[in-house]
């Protein structure tokens, strides 16, 4: 957080690479962010100079804008979610100390439109911060909590520029404000390569059209988001290099299917843990990790991993985080992930989190492991488990199923179809009760399929 | 796909339905599931079948239970304080009846 004179931050890092000036940095549908747009920005960002300053944007693109004129200019960069609660987001300002905030939305009293500032004096004279990034978490119950996050963790995973990254053009199809955007974000600006950002409200349908015209080589999604792209038309069309899954568990139907579709593209599949504030990469192309990974000695992404009891404990790379009263920690530092890893043939596979599974008559039934189950069904493009409840045998499943948009289905059958392959493929107490043919599965805010107050 | 959704109605809203239409509903759905599972023909439900000598097991009466639930738009066994264990098909088709809502 300390000041020193000169331009930090993102927009620092950009001007480093020494870009030609009219390369597009970020774009939008209707609109761009040059390198030559930076010195403006950062003129307006200086006016906020060590401040502490609350973002709080409709639109990503401008969600990025914003964040280019303000990191490495301001003290501490609060990124507020924009369907927050007015009162929920003066609360979280004033517990973390924000005395700015900064919006597109014309619904908040006391804002401040990037675009409205007063020119500051000479950019380059404005001191340089290590801004702080706080990013909101949205707990699915209760109001959500303001993570911390010293510059260099954000940054930390980036990797440096390489031949060829600045022709790379990154779609942002996370919320820029939350941790998994930030990395993507973060990887785009600083290697030189193009941000592609949808507009807000476009269909899955229009952001595969924009994306493929666009020549979109990277895209870092959820396993759940890649099944919806999967679905448009126009994905077959996208000239994808680098497919990235993240933030809920990559299956071998999902892995198999974006390798057939995608044969030249790299793919990755990112374990990430909340607990321990950190993860590794896989990039074999089939699902979970060798098991060889959970020896004792082994260091994978600077971390090391332990099974216990069926459940995964991380230990870190570099110093302890510091303590939340839910994580549970060993003398050595491992942190216990609360994600459950079952070993068959030398792999590693990941089973769900502790807190998804459900109790058949007695049977504990890892929802996640139902649903990888249904989606290596030919016919199924999504699915979900829900709990329902049965005063015979305390809860039973029901799965909800999008079919495959590029077969014809006659649902009756479908669903019947379905029963049958539940039905070989699953033990009693697994196999929905009831199977619903849907036109679409919610997904969160952060991409992922909804499960709050399913189970 | 709207289309071919809105053929089957998954129940929204609960059917007001008389109690020999909702035997009739029962009777239907316990011979669709007992078709899904075996080769011979459903056994005959009587008024005084006993329910768990019929071939199906407790599981298979929940989830019964459940698909009932999908098409009538409730269940009767989760709108009662007491537990309620009907034995006879009979006792079964009441307990719908008496849960199941009336016309205003």
């Amino acid at each position: 957080m300390r000041a020193q004179a000169g331009i930090g931050g993102l927009a620092g890092g950009i001007l480093a690479l020494d870009l030609p000036e009219d390369h597009v940095l970020v774009r939008a549908p209707d609109k761009v962010v040059r390198v030559s747009d930076l010195r403006l920005l950062l003129t307006l960002g200086a006016v906020l100079s060590g401040a502490s300053v609350a973002l709080c944007f409709t639109e990503p693109f401008d969600l990025v804008r914003a964040l280019l004129a303000l990191d490495g200019r301001v003290a501490a960069l609060m990124l507020l979610a924009p369907d927050l609660p007015a009162d929920v987001k003066r609360t979280l300002m004033r517990e973390a100390g924000m005395e700015h905030i900064v919006t597109d939305r014309a619904d908040m009293e006391d804002a401040l439109t990037l675009d409205a500032l007063p020119d500051a004096a000479d950019a380059a004279e404005a001191d340089s911060f290590d801004t702080r990034w706080l990013l909101t978490t949205s707990g699915t119950t209760g109001t959500p909590k303001c993570v911390a996050h010293e510059r260099a963790s954000i940054f930390r995973a980036v990797k440096a520029e390489q031949a060829g990254s600045r022709d790379h053009r990154w779609a942002m199809l996370y919320d820029p404000g939350r941790f998994a955007g930030t990395q993507v974000l973060a990887q785009a600006l600083l290697t030189g390569a193009t941000l592609l950002i949808p507009r807000v409200g476009m269909t899955t349908g229009d952001i595969v059209d924009w994306l493929s015209e666009e020549g979109c080589t990277h895209i870092s999604a959820t396993p759940s988001l890649w099944r919806r792209l999967l679905m448009a038309p126009a994905a077959l069309r996208l000239p994808l290099k680098q497919i990235t899954l993240g933030g809920e568990i990559a299956d071998d139907a999902i892995l198999a299917a974006l390798k057939a579709r995608y044969p030249k593209a790299r793919i990755t599949h990112i374990y990430a843990s909340t607990e321990a504030g950190t993860g590794f990469a896989v990039r074999d192309g089939k699902a979970g990790f060798p098991a060889e990974w959970l020896e004792r000695g082994a260091v994978v992404d600077g971390a090391r991993l332990s099974l216990r009891d069926g459940v995964l404990w991380l230990c870190p790379p570099g110093a302890a985080m510091s303590a939340a009263a839910h994580i549970v920690r060993d003398t050595e530092g491992f942190i216990r992930t609360g994600d459950r890893v079952s070993i068959e043939d030398g792999r590693a596979r990941f089973l769900g989190r502790e807190d998804s599974t459900l109790n058949v008559g007695g049977v504990k039934v890892q929802v996640e492991a139902v649903e990888e189950i249904v989606h290596a069904h030919p016919a199924v493009a999504q699915c979900r488990i829900t709990a329902k409840p049965s005063a015979m045998m305390g809860t039973l499943l029901t799965l909800s199923v999008v079919p495959r948009a590029d077969q014809a289905h006659d649902v009756a059958m479908l669903r019947q179809e379905i029963a049958q392959y539940c039905k070989a493929h699953l033990p009693p107490a697994a196999r929905p009760a009831t199977i619903r043919i849907v036109a679409e599965i919610p997904v969160s805010a952060a991409g992922k399929t909804e499960r709050a107050g399913q189970l | 796909m709207n289309q071919m959704l809105s053929q089957f109605p998954q129940a929204d809203q609960p059917l007001i339905l008389s109690e020999d239409e909702l035997r009739a509903r029962i009777t239907s759905m316990f011979n669709e599931m007992w078709r899904e599972d075996r080769e011979d023909e459903p056994p005959v439900l009587e008024n005084d079948t006993v329910l768990l000598e019929t071939g199906f097991d407790s599981m298979a009466f929940a989830v019964l239970v459940a698909r009932l639930d999908d098409e009538l738009g409730f269940d009767p066994f989760t709108m009662v304080e007491e537990p309620v264990y009907p034995q006879t098909f009979a006792e079964f088709v009441t307990f719908y009846a008496q849960c199941a809502p009336k016309p205003v």
